[in-house]
């Protein structure tokens, strides 16, 4: 009964579920769902998510989507994940699902909106719209100053005080590392401002390498594609 | 060390805690924090909360805020919280937080949508915005199919084939009941062609009453005042402030 997940790596959420996998050795088995390809909306993957989005798993016959959703699952089903990425103390828990929540509405958007009116625009055949662009800029500047002031208050190394990294570290590192595609220069630029995220971005890579690195490759990649 | 909870019962997350925290027998206090006269953004309260949220509570020292947070939190933490709120096993639990993370992107953004660029515009400050108001109808239209289609599939009375009531089908509803701000006749026609939907609501307010009624008495209060012809036919200037104050003070 191997753990399926239906993954595209160019989307956020499906590296932060391999990674998590990855780092708590849980065995799986990687299906391409590719997001260009508009496979995510064919009749055979609504069979496995009806809402036909990634990431999905398939677990036996437990089917699930929804990332945060399935870390917790993760987290809580397989034996040998530390606590500290899903904590049992009910204070420590409840202020994840508090960061994950406010996540929602406010980091995730940011950077999804930038890319996919910019760089991955022609990608999924839309226009590109520089003025969505930079509602997408203001939206992540917001964001990343609660994340600066608030979330990292502490000078821990992560998120919420804590000395080690929770499924909440690494779902919004996941969406952040999404501004690489629009280059160095853009993402300095727009990152500068914030040293202590820059700082706990590195801490998260670190706590999570080598599979941090790996997942990250194919924005590399594509961006490189994109630039030629 | 009674619960404190932040508080503005015109904010639809803020009443799915109240009624269930009324719901479970939960000890509370009640603090009033008015969004419309924008007291969320005071120094006061960031003091408290400083994400300037509602809601919002404080139990002993911990404070949270996010209403699915703070609606897990006391499922877990309260005793006698009965058990479908919030269930031990695993995999229904992760069902909830599938439903309610797809709310976040979804549903939630229907209704609030259309109501802050049409009937509470005036009262929050704002232009009237016909054109978003559309897009936020063409997402509640679109969350409330996949809700009949997927999350009330099976033969439960509640989400994910429940037969009883769990956090998700209390946030949810919830937010449609933002709907009623609109008035009978659209909330008829927004709601109208989702049978399930309406049957799946009937349901969670019957679990859940008196307390569903109660807290949505203020609602109620609102939707009158803003339906009534005698506020709708004052278009000179005072009359976008006779509507802010009388909402104010039924608030």
């Amino acid at each position: 009964m191997k753990l399926k997940v239906y993954a595209d790596r160019l989307s956020q959420p499906v590296r932060a579920v391999i990674i998590f996998c990855e780092v708590n050795g849980i065995d799986y088995e990687e299906i391409k769902v590719d997001l260009a390809n508009r496979e995510h909306l064919t009749p055979e993957f609504a069979e496995i998510n009806p809402m036909q989005q990634l990431p999905a798993i398939v677990h036996g016959s437990f089917k699930l989507f929804e990332s945060h959703a399935i870390l917790i699952y993760l987290a809580s089903s397989f034996p040998g994940v530390a606590d500290h990425w899903y904590p049992a103390d009910v204070y420590k828990r409840s202020k994840i699902h508090s960061v994950l929540d406010w996540h929602h509405s406010n980091l995730r958007c940011g950077p999804i909106t930038i890319v996919q009116n910019s760089i991955l625009a022609p990608v999924f055949r839309s226009p590109l719209n520089p003025e969505a662009v930079a509602e997408g800029e203001k939206i992540l500047s917001a964001a990343l100053s609660k994340t600066e002031s608030f979330w990292l208050d502490d000078n821990r190394p992560f998120l919420l005080g804590q000395n080690q990294p929770s499924i909440a570290d690494l779902i919004l590192v996941c969406d952040i590392m999404q501004v690489k595609l629009v280059g160095e220069t853009d993402w300095n630029r727009l990152l500068g401002p914030y040293k202590k995220v820059q700082q706990w971005i590195e801490n998260t890579r670190n706590a999570t390498n080598p599979h941090f690195d790996e997942l990250h490759k194919v924005l590399k990649e594509l961006k490189e594609k994109l630039q030629n | 060390m009674k619960l404190k909870l932040y508080a503005d019962r015109m904010s639809q997350p803020v009443r799915a805690v109240i009624i269930f925290c009324k719901k479970n027998g939960i000890d509370f206090e009640e603090i009033r924090v008015d969004i419309a006269k924008r007291q969320h953004l005071t120094p006061e309260y960031a003091e408290i909360i400083p994400m300037k949220q509602l809601p919002a509570i404080v139990d002993g020292r911990f404070k949270l805020f996010e209403s699915h947070a703070i609606l897990v939190y006391l499922a877990s933490s309260f005793p006698g919280v009965a058990d479908h709120w919030y269930p031990a096993d695993v995999f229904k639990r992760s069902k909830i937080h599938s439903v309610l993370d797809w709310h976040h992107s979804n549903l939630r953004r229907g209704p609030t949508t259309i109501v802050r660029n049409t009937v509470l515009a005036p009262v929050l400050g704002r232009p009237l915005n016909p054109e978003a108001a559309a897009e936020g109808e063409k997402f509640l239209s679109a969350s409330l199919s996949k809700i009949e289609s997927v999350w009330l599939k099976g033969n439960g009375r509640f989400l994910l084939g429940g037969n009883q009531p769990s956090i998700a089908d209390l946030s949810l509803v919830c937010d449609i009941m933002q709907l009623e701000l609109l008035g009978e006749t659209e909330r008829n026609r927004l709601l109208g062609p989702y049978k399930e939907v309406q049957q799946w609501i009937e349901n969670t307010r019957n679990a859940t009453n008196p307390h569903f009624d109660e807290v949505h008495k203020i609602l109620m209060k609102a939707k009158e005042k803003l339906q009534n012809p005698r506020m709708k036919g004052a278009t000179n200037e005072g009359g976008g402030s006779d509507m802010k104050r009388t909402l104010h003070s039924r608030i």
